[in-house]
Formats: C-alpha cells, structure tokens, sequence
C-alpha cells in the first residue's frame, strides 16, 4: 500500500511537470499581436499624395497641387519643386499643373540614392500635349515620369529629365459621375527588388484606353532609370508595360517573402481589388462601350454604366462592366474584392518588421471612405493576409489607427513604422510593438 | 385696445414660432448626418479632400440652396451625379441641420 502511494505521488508530480512543460511551450508560442499607435508627424498639408524616405530618415513628400518637399530627419522643412504658380518653391516647372485628381502624385527614391542622389517624380504636364489633347477622344500625353539629382545638403533638386512622356490625361469633363477632368491618373512609382522602377497609370476615362496597349493608360510600366522598358517584358505593342488592363493603379509594393508585386485599385462603385501581377497580364478591366454586351455608354465609356446616374446593387453593377472580366484568358484574377463593395482603395504596403507581430507581411490597403448606394463608408486601413500563390486571401483585419480619414499613400518607413499621407492633410507615423 | 391686445398677441406667438423655426436647425444632429454621408468626400468638418471641395464656413442661407438644387436633380458641376444622387435622400429638416453644423464647423486633426 505504501509503495502504490509513492507510485501515485510519483506519478502525480511528473503529471505536474508535463503541465507546467505545457503551460511553458504554449506561452512561448502565443499569438504576437501588436499594440498599434498612430501619430501625427505633419499637419497643415494640401493634399499629401505619397512620400519617400532618404536611408537616413528624411521623408520626401508630394502636394498634389503645389509640389515636392522634404522634412530632413533634423526636423526642417525644404520646399524644392513646385508646380506652375506654387510660391515658396526653391525651383519650379511651369508646365506642371493641378486639375481634380491630377497633379503632382507619386515621388520615389532610386535604390542607389545614397550614391546616384536620384529622384523620380511623377505629375501632370502641359509640355508634351501636342497637337494633341482637345479632345477627350484622343491622344492626350498630359502626365509625366520626371527624374532629378537631389543636393546633398537636401535644399534643391536639379538637372530634370522627363523619362516618361506620354502617360494619358484626360482634358475635358465628361458625362460621368466623377465626370470632371484630370480623372485615373494612376501615379504611384516604386522600385521593385529587380532594380527596375514600376509605374501605376489610370484608365482616363477613356473606354478604349486599358485593352489598347498603343497608349499609356491603365496600365503598369516597368522601365528603368532612363525610362527605357524592361528588356523581358513582352507587351510588342510597347515594351515599357509590365501588365494592362487596369482601371486607376493607385496602390502598388512588392512582398517583402518572395518580391513579387501586387497593386490595389480603387473599384468602379463595386469591387475594389487586389490582384497579383503577372508579367504581360490582363487586369480584365475593359470600360468600352458597345462589347462584351454593352450598348453605347455616355461619351464612349462604360466604366460606371448601368444607370450611371443612380445608386444600385454592386453585383448588378459589376455583372454590366467587371473590374476583372473573364473574357480574357490572359485575366490575372484579383486575390481580393473588398467583398464586392468600391469604398476608395487608393495605395498598399507590405508590413515589414517583427515589431507588427501576427501582421507582419500582411498588405496594409488604404481605403478613403466613398459611400453611395447602399455601400457603407469606411476610412481606415485594412490589414489583408494574402495567400501564398497570391490568388485569394485568408483574412482581413481593420488597422487599429484610432483615426478614420482618407487615407492616400501608405509606405513602410523608418522604425518599420507604416506612414500614411491623407486628403485631409495630414502624414501620419503608425507604429507597431 | 382690446383689438390692438390681440394683434400683439398673435403677433408675439408668430414672433415666438418664427423664432422656434430659426432655432430648430440642429447642428449637432447635422454633425450626425453630415458623418454618414458627406464626410466620405468632404472630409470631416466640411474640409474638403482631394478633388472635393471645402463646404465648411458657409452661411446657411447658401448651403440650404445648393442642396435644394442637387436634390431637385440639377446639374452645377463635374461631380454633381454624386451630388444629387446623396441630396436626394435628404429632408428639408437633414438640409438645414447640415447647414447649420456646416456654418461653423472647424476642422482639427482630431475632427470626426
């Protein structure tokens, strides 16, 4: 009896150990989930588009119509490049200008900045219009890639080269809801891991503009520092495009796991979208009129038909004029449609860094608000856990930011620290630990 | 007299209702709808965002107006489909407590 208590109590205590060994593994193991905190670092702003960090922390940033700046990682603001009529500026272009959603947008900084001290910006130009631009029904060459060494004390930026011409605009209003000129110019630039510099451009509201590969438009270049195409893209019709087919390419980054690059569009009243590039790919976006089924649309474009004019069911909708139509078998499918709804999806980042936890990796999408017809407003950043093979998500987590605004460009920065510029502007610091 | 009694006191009730109907507009249930709708382009406060304009700081008597016209479908500018397409589910009661929020509506960085 007293041995088969000494056997009991044996037993008990290495049951003890096990449990304790259990407890020990488990909260080892437990869920990363960060404590994520936003910060205002500038305010006061005309309508932030994007920025672009130096390696020592200085953060180059776009007003959509007034120019391009810096705060150096000092704390000082330098105004360097600003539009035609822009005061304050150290140097400006005059045949850059502002016009609805046009205007001075994407600014990237070359990978070998610390030693090349190349800039890339992207605007709206008068420069190169032509005998072009009239009309809304033709040839438009009105927005711009524009490169310049930037100083090294960071006060001016000099010796401008326009590497890219002939990205479309469009000129005139048009019979369409968000009908004024200026509309889908596109305008985030970043670099991918291959060294070649990505360029996302919009549709224009031009119908034929995203399936006709003779034109800038809805489509997504990749070029190098020069402008010159990528010698293994394989669009014949102009080899400076990487994919087409898109509507408004406002979001573009490259995963940080095996680099490949993404983009996030703002839909046409459905269906805003995420969608894995593939080189040579079809967005699906085709907003022509009299295909696929369609009659004639309003000024020959198709984007927001049926019943322009009025709210109605996003499938419905989305049925008329896809944001990825299966007609075309070089479709590249979108991994994500924002559950079908368009609520203003306007740029996208990859989150990098430890300090985000069970986030880390995940594509922070801004989204800008945009509620009409029975679709829910919402101004927040979405977290997207995209699949391996880049075909479909595993879930979507709303970023905690404590703040609901419309928020334009996203990029990772120092601190592995999210910065979001917003139309109301503001940059915001979002921090994870 | 008792006639001039009378008239002063229809008068001071129409006084008192003509006041009330002044009174009545409601900023901060025009704040409350001004956020279900209108924030998503014109940012909070009435700021105005990207290619939509400021509408903060007007006087009522102009807000009231313009929303009376997109709500009766007329055309003003590029971006009146969205306009008139939001104007027409409002009330006369939701216009002019927009307008009212409107009128003084100051935006911060922490405006919502």
């Amino acid at each position: 009896m007293k041995v088969f208590t000494s056997f009991n109590l044996l037993l008990s205590f290495i049951a003890l150990l096990m449990l304790l060994a259990t407890t020990s593994s488990h909260a080892e193991k437990g869920m990363n989930v960060p404590a994520i905190g936003s910060m205002v670092v500038m305010s006061g702003l005309e309508n932030p588009w994007d920025v672009a960090f130096t390696p020592d922390g200085s953060m180059f940033y776009t007003e959509k119509c007034k120019g391009l700046s810096i705060k150096t990682s000092s704390g000082s603001t330098n105004a360097l490049y600003g539009m035609k009529g822009s005061k304050g500026y150290k140097n400006a272009g005059d045949d850059l200008f502002c016009e609805g959603q046009a205007g001075m947008l994407g600014v990237e900084l070359d990978p070998n900045f610390e030693k090349n001290r190349t800039l890339y910006l992207y605007s709206s130009s008068t420069k190169y219009h032509g005998s072009g631009c009239k009309t809304n029904f033709e040839r438009c060459d009105g927005n711009i890639v524009m490169k310049f060494t930037v100083s090294k004390d960071l006060k001016s930026v000099s010796g401008r080269n326009d590497i890219v011409r002939d990205i479309q605009y469009k000129p005139f209003k048009s019979n369409q809801p968000f009908g004024g000129p200026g509309a889908h110019n596109g305008g985030r630039m970043r670099f991918g891991p291959d060294g070649y510099l990505y360029v996302g451009t919009g549709d224009r509201h031009r119908g034929v503009c995203p399936q006709d590969n003779s034109l800038l438009c809805g489509v997504v270049l990749r070029i190098d520092g020069n402008g010159k195409g990528h010698p293994e893209n394989i669009i014949k019709a102009d080899n400076r495009i990487y994919t087409y087919g898109h509507r408004n390419v406002q979001g573009l980054d490259f995963r940080p796991s095996d680099g490949q690059v993404f983009t996030a569009e703002h839909g046409p009243w459905h269906n805003d979208e995420i969608t894995k590039l593939v080189i040579g790919g079809n967005g699906g976006w085709d907003p022509s009129e009299k295909v696929a089924g369609r009659g004639a649309c309003p000024d020959e474009y198709c984007g927001y038909e049926p019943n322009q004019m009025e709210g109605m069911t996003p499938a419905v909708r989305a049925a008329y004029t896809p944001m990825s139509d299966t007609r075309f078998s070089d479709l590249m499918p979108p991994a994500w449609n924002n559950n079908g709804y368009s609520q203003g999806t306007g740029s996208a980042a990859f989150l990098k860094g430890s300090n985000w936890g069970i986030y880390e990796g995940r594509f922070a999408t801004g989204i800008m608000g945009i509620g009409f017809g029975g679709t829910p407003g919402g101004m927040r950043i979405d977290m997207v856990d995209i699949a391996e093979d880049g075909l479909s998500v595993k879930s979507v987590i709303h970023m905690p930011t404590g703040v609901s605004k419309r928020f334009r460009g996203l990029r990772m920065g120092p601190e592995n620290a999210l910065f979001a510029t917003t139309d109301e502007g503001e940059i915001y610091k979002i921090s994870a630990q | 007299m008792i006639a001039i009694m009378t008239f002063s006191r229809y008068l001071g009730i129409i006084c008192f209702l003509f006041s009330f109907q002044i009174q009545a507009a409601d900023a901060i249930a025009g704040k409350v709808r001004y956020n279900q709708t209108c924030i998503n382009c014109h940012g909070p406060a009435g700021k105005g965002a990207s290619s939509y304009p400021k509408i903060s700081g007007k006087e009522v008597a102009y807000t009231i107006e313009k929303l009376g016209i997109y709500r009766s479908g007329i055309e003003i500018g590029p971006n009146s489909a969205l306009m008139i397409m939001g104007a027409k589910a409002l009330t006369d009661e939701e216009i002019a407590n927009i307008a009212e929020y409107l009128k003084d509506a100051k935006y911060d960085v922490n405006s919502l």
